[in-house]
């Protein structure tokens, strides 16, 4: 009985993913989002995230549900080295919440609070997203982004990922059944494809492996800072799953004890 | 000394009398299987959501300005507030799955059968109240996702006609969705709902009490009792279910810390993570989708492309449910011993009520559309058609004890 639910329902579902494949992928253009994996135990990561932030982001992006002494000292920040250097407003103090001075003016579409960022569209996409700028002539800044295009947003990093732009690139057809096309002679057979992130090396100060670990610690921040009781959250939930399965094992063992009694 | 203060009480309030007969001595069927945990694990769910309600009160502010930020409030500056959160959470999509399941064991061993309608009817009114108290809780974050799935739910009371917006209005208290929403929401969730669920739980109880607990044979343990009354083939509720319950207590708490403490979002299903925005009536989410269980019933009203109709429709699948225990003509009670019908008719509700739970969750597309209408055939057919199923089928022969 349950085993031919079971059956019909895997069934159903390896069948399933066919029925949803109008919706695109959250990185839109880029395609699949670039898989980033935090790491939150990493302070000098999270310390590198958070200066990147405060030089980069802070000027026009705030993290109004986090107060500056949580992190400092989530991140073994001391506080007097995290004040004095990190935030740029003299009159803030531990217990303020880190609202930017552009969020204390009344204007209309000012750039979005960035507590959640990470939370609400997932680290991988804020991962993606910061890396896949590129030149578009077309736009107000200058510049468009693959994974939202139409961002209405300058590519800040700019200088210190270099240029890049939009190219072109040969990429294997694929043949009704999945795999590579190839000729007679067991070439690949391949055709342009287009919207490619092309970039211009040497252009900016960091090469592409340490802008895409500059980028890492960034979005190691966002997410550290998306939920700041995550690590211990994890840590916490080993101790209580070994408590529940060394309770699980005890009481099983006194149900059989007493079960004898009636069987 | 303490048997005298009891026994002082008892002569004033029968608590001794009480606690034997509903608890320590309450028999029940000897043999039954882990489809029949899902009640004690149930209640134990009921008790953690009221608790960690009550602590989640405290620094919640039902504001129109205040209910996002209390919540990452309670998320990051309250001690464990983020345990507490999660706990409610969890504990919302893990009583909605307990109780999928719990009812589902109804449905498999004809827990409804007479004597115990009532029993059944008791608990299709608690799933009722505990829709409408998932869906008020849902709102009180105000998230995107709050705010535009009230937004939906709240527009089905206009597709009824003549009072249909008016009738929007008195719910919302208000044109559009605001603060007076947030905090009359904010009450039913907390005291009026809650309250009507322990009344309800409480009867649930005392009028299963009244008739016993079934079993998976479906048979009739009160035909042969021993010379105090007692049922030979059941067991004194303490120690032995208390006992049988432990180790399920225990899988339970180990799934639940799994999800809490490592995938609290539950892939987006059970927190969305559209929720982690603050509700902003000028945009509107690209895709909207409600909680994963409420998503069978979200996929019939899309099915219907009447607002009206749709409605019937939905209301109608919940209503289906109440009279249950007056379409099975079977003079069985258990799946066991019913016919091929019943259970191929069991097996095609499961696929169409998950399939639809599916489809729920995602974006509409053409082949969707035709599985939602199928499914929702199939759903109505499981039921619609039970009278005439069960009592043509050639049923087996049920045992004489457990």
């Amino acid at each position: 009985m349950i085993k031919s639910i079971l059956i019909i329902s895997f069934l159903f579902f390896s069948l399933a993913p066919s029925l949803n494949s109008a919706e695109g992928g959250p990185c839109k253009d880029y395609g699949d989002c670039d898989q980033f994996k935090p790491d939150l135990n990493n302070m000098a990561s999270l310390q590198r995230g958070v200066g990147t932030f405060m030089k980069y982001c802070y000027s026009c992006h705030s993290l109004k549900y986090s107060r500056w002494g949580r992190v400092a000292n989530d991140l073994q920040i001391p506080e007097d080295i995290f004040f004095e250097y990190l935030v740029p407003d003299q009159d803030v103090g531990p217990y303020d919440l880190m609202v930017a001075p552009i969020h204390e003016l009344e204007i209309d579409n000012a750039p979005p609070d960035l507590t959640l960022v990470a939370r609400k569209r997932t680290s991988s996409w804020v991962y993606t997203y910061l890396r896949a700028f590129y030149d578009d002539s077309s736009t107000t800044y200058g510049s468009n982004n693959l994974v939202y295009p139409g961002v209405n947003m300058p590519n800040i990093l700019a200088p210190i990922q270099g240029n890049q732009k939009l190219g072109c690139k040969e990429v294997p057809v694929l043949a009704k059944n999945g795999g590579e096309k190839r000729d007679e002679f067991g070439n690949t057979i391949t055709k342009e494809k287009c919207g490619y992130l092309k970039h211009q090396d040497g252009s900016g100060l960091l090469n592409v492996e340490e802008f895409d670990e500059f980028i890492y610690d960034l979005t190691n921040f966002l997410t550290y800072v998306g939920e700041p009781s995550r690590a211990e959250r994890e840590r916490m939930g080993v101790y209580a799953i070994i408590f529940f399965i060394i309770f699980t094992f005890l009481s099983a063992l006194l149900y059989r004890e007493y079960q004898k009694d009636y069987h | 000394m303490v048997t005298k203060v009891l026994n002082w009480i008892n002569y004033r309030l029968p608590i001794i009398n009480t606690f034997e007969r509903h608890l320590s001595k309450h028999p029940v069927p000897k043999k039954v299987n882990f489809w029949y945990l899902f009640g004690a694990l149930a209640s134990i769910v009921l008790i953690l959501q009221i608790v960690t309600g009550i602590w989640l009160m405290m620094p919640y502010s039902n504001t129109e300005e205040g209910a996002f930020a209390s919540i990452e409030y309670i998320m990051r500056d309250v001690d464990y507030g983020w345990i507490i959160r999660y706990m409610h959470t969890t504990g919302a999509s893990m009583f909605f799955a307990i109780v999928y399941l719990h009812m589902f064991r109804g449905l498999l061993y004809g827990s409804y059968k007479k004597p115990k309608e009532l029993v059944w009817i008791f608990g299709m009114t608690i799933y009722l109240v505990m829709m409408a108290e998932g869906f008020l809780g849902y709102v009180l974050p105000y998230g995107q996702m709050s705010y535009w799935g009230a937004q939906v739910i709240i527009s089905l009371f206009g597709a009824i006609p003549y009072i249909g917006e008016s009738l929007e209005v008195w719910v919302r208290g208000d044109y559009y969705i605001s603060g007076i929403t947030i905090s009359r929401f904010f009450a039913l969730h907390v005291v009026a709902l809650p309250l009507i669920l322990i009344a309800l739980v409480f009867l649930h109880l005392v009028a299963l009490h009244e008739v016993g607990a079934g079993n998976p044979e479906g048979v009739d343990i009160e035909e042969y009792i021993d010379e105090d009354g007692v049922p030979l083939d059941s067991v004194p509720f303490f120690p032995y279910k208390v006992l049988s319950a432990m180790p399920a207590i225990g899988v339970f708490g180990l799934v639940f810390c799994i999800i809490m403490f490592f995938f609290p979002e539950g892939g987006g299903y059970f927190l969305e993570l559209a929720n982690f925005e603050e509700a902003n009536p000028l945009v509107t989410p690209e895709h909207i989708a409600p909680v994963w269980y409420y998503a069978p019933y979200y996929t019939m009203l899309r099915a219907i492309p009447d607002p009206l109709g749709g409605l019937i429709v939905m209301a109608a699948a919940v209503a289906i449910l109440f009279v249950v225990p007056w379409l099975d003509r079977s003079n069985v009670a258990s799946i066991r011993y019913k016919g091929i019908l019943s259970k191929i008719a069991i097996v095609l509700f499961v696929v169409s009520f998950i399939t639809l739970g599916y489809l729920g969750t995602v974006t509409v597309t053409e082949t969707g559309k035709i599985m939602s209408v199928i499914c929702t055939v199939m759903y109505f057919a499981f039921f619609l058609l039970m009278p005439i199923y069960t009592s043509i089928e050639k049923t087996y022969e049920v045992p004489d004890r457990l």
